[in-house]
């Protein structure tokens, strides 16, 4: 980690808001460095979007600290180095594309040549070069979202905030955002990111919090917050007692996978392991077609969180 | 300057949507409609012999400014209810505040920025009318009220009053309960006003009841207050001249406002943005 990456980007303790008697988020705590970029997973009304508001100063927090790139979050010095893409782009849809982007770019103090020049970059880095003079309420919803990253990207952010940036983008669009956010993280722009998309999360990220009914679950990078075990898919010419047996004795469990002939599944505490399952195989006089780890995606862990949570709570 | 920002921003708003620009075509179609039929209703009257035709033009001036003024005042109003009703809650329910309100400019900013520019626009809409009924009097009978200024400076608060009453409720209610409460104020205060001056005649044991009740009704809306004030300047020149006696109408008034209410009124207008800007500050978007 960089000199600059040990500096906090947000840093939120000991959060709690309340919507009259919900209790909308309790006790959260986490910080997330410069130049990371760093994933917000949870259901629908797990109080996501709830954080993201405290934390661009939408809704006014009951207890706890938030600071944003070292400032209170309400703070204009923040405010001035932060870009902010909100979930549902509703924008001023009688103002053209350029005039929209001129607007927020006063905002934030630009004038000038400079903001003309920086209105084309941000205009050309989403996609939408050459849509200057279109007016907002003619554009689809993936346009919105295009140009409103586009005017999260104006002041040359040291933070950005997004709040679900992939809905209402194509295949296409989702893409691009992807990249978008690659190359800003490439550049050492701080990234927060609340998205239901995981494999986003998960290809962007690299660390990842769950979130569910106002708590963190877990936090850390999304390879850490494995805690089972490792299962290798192994497919085998044939499977006979004595396989069964000393593979039984290099691993934590091993069982037939009823939806294959020939294959097994094998758990293990880690991916070393499988020189041990291959060389049993061979020992065995079997031969080993393949050996491989099943890919336990965000999805999985982020479900299983979920549902433990459920059922705990 | 994000204060300055936001008016230039609300104004090129108010311009893009055309409604403002709607009513002030339909404004000047009402200005020439009057126009014309005071022109016939001058050209078609004969003055009395004992009065002169200068003092009898002057008369019909005098009388006329009433209705004309009044006419001012109703659209000023009405517009100011329009146009304002929805100016934080209208941008609170379409979500437009989100990717405001985390720039670097202060809440305030916001709402006096709007403020501002909705001031701008409406004083200088009223101004601009009640000259153009007035010029359209004295071209044809040669009135002018001494104390015109004074009426647009009482029409001008009408203005003030209804837009601090906007303002602090689209902070608080969505934009139809705003609006709601906004118009049955206006309509009760204009209501009030008029039981007030036939309760003498029709009820006279509750003459006292009903004042009392007319003063907390203008102290709630002063709007009527004012128009009754604004009517004192329009006439009051124009009955001197004529020598006549001054009596109360539903539309006009033989006293000039009241400084206390004239306070009030002033107090009114500036509190109620603030309030509005105050609890805006605080509310979650």
């Amino acid at each position: 980690m960089g000199e600059k990456q040990q500096l906090p980007a947000i840093e939120v303790e000991g959060l709690y808001k309340a919507y009259h008697q919900l209790v909308a988020v309790e006790n959260v705590s986490f910080t997330t460095y410069r130049g990371e970029a760093f994933g917000f997973l949870g259901p629908n009304g797990a109080g996501k979007s709830t954080i993201v508001k405290i934390i661009t100063g939408l809704v006014a927090k009951t207890q706890g600290k938030v600071r944003v790139l070292g400032q209170p979050e309400n703070s204009l010095e923040a405010r001035r180095r932060v870009g902010y893409l909100p979930e549902l782009p509703t924008f001023h849809r009688w103002l053209k594309a350029q005039e929209f982007l001129e607007f927020h770019g006063h905002l934030y103090g630009m004038r000038g040549m400079a903001l003309q020049k920086r209105c084309k970059e941000v205009l050309a880095q989403v996609g939408l070069a050459g849509k200057e003079k279109q007016k907002l309420g003619t554009f689809s919803k993936g346009m919105l979202q295009r140009i409103g990253l586009a005017q999260a990207l104006l002041n040359q952010p040291d933070l950005i905030i997004l709040d679900e940036p992939v809905s209402g983008l194509d295949p296409v669009g989702q893409h691009d955002m992807r990249t978008i956010l690659l190359q800003l993280k490439a550049e050492g722009v701080s990234v927060f990111l609340n998205s239901h998309q995981l494999a986003d999360v998960e290809a962007i990220c690299d660390r990842v919090a769950i979130i569910d009914k106002g708590h963190i679950l877990k936090i850390g990078p999304p390879k850490s917050l494995f805690d089972e075990p490792l299962v290798f898919d192994v497919h085998v010419n044939a499977i006979t007692r004595e396989l069964l047996h000393k593979l039984g004795a290099v691993s934590l469990s091993v069982r037939e996978d009823t939806d294959a002939p020939c294959h097994l599944l094998v758990e293990v505490q880690n991916e070393e392991q499988a020189a041990d399952v291959a060389a049993v195989v061979y020992v065995c006089g079997l031969r080993l077609y393949t050996l491989a780890p099943r890919h336990r995606s965000l999805e999985h862990l982020f479900l299983t969180t979920i549902d433990m949570s459920s059922y705990t709570g | 300057m994000g204060l300055l920002l936001i008016t230039r921003f609300t104004l090129q708003e108010a311009m893009r949507k055309r409604i403002f620009l709607a009513v002030v075509l339909l404004s000047l179609i009402l200005l020439l409609g009057f126009a014309l039929l005071f022109n016939f209703v001058v050209d078609s009257s004969h003055a009395p012999v004992a009065l002169g035709q200068d003092l009898f033009l002057l008369g019909i001036g005098g009388f006329m400014s009433i209705p004309a003024i009044w006419l001012v005042y109703l659209l000023s109003s009405v517009l100011t209810i329009l146009l304002t009703t929805n100016m934080l809650s209208g941008e609170i329910d379409a979500g437009t505040f989100t990717i405001i309100v985390p720039k670097p400019i202060r809440r305030f900013e916001i709402v006096f920025g709007k403020w501002l520019c909705y001031v701008l626009l409406l004083t200088a809409y009223t101004a601009c009318l009640f000259f153009a009924f007035l010029i359209v009097i004295y071209l044809k009978t040669a009135y002018w009220p001494s104390d015109a200024f004074s009426a647009l400076g009482v029409l001008e608060l009408v203005v003030l009053v209804l837009m601090g009453l906007t303002t602090c409720g689209s902070a608080f209610v969505p934009t139809l309960v705003n609006g709601a409460i906004i118009l049955v104020l206006f309509i009760g205060a204009q209501v009030a006003g008029f039981i007030n001056l036939i309760a003498p005649f029709v009820a006279p044991d509750a003459k006292a009841g009903v004042q009392n009740a007319t003063t907390t009704i203008n102290l709630i809306m002063p709007t009527d207050a004012l128009w009754h004030g604004c009517s004192f300047y329009l006439t009051s020149g124009a009955m001197t001249l004529l020598q006549a006696a001054h009596t109360n109408t539903p539309f006009t008034s033989t006293e000039p406002i009241a400084a206390a209410l004239l306070i009030w009124a002033g107090i009114y207008a500036l509190v109620l943005p603030i309030c509005g800007a105050w609890h805006f500050q605080h509310r979650d978007l």
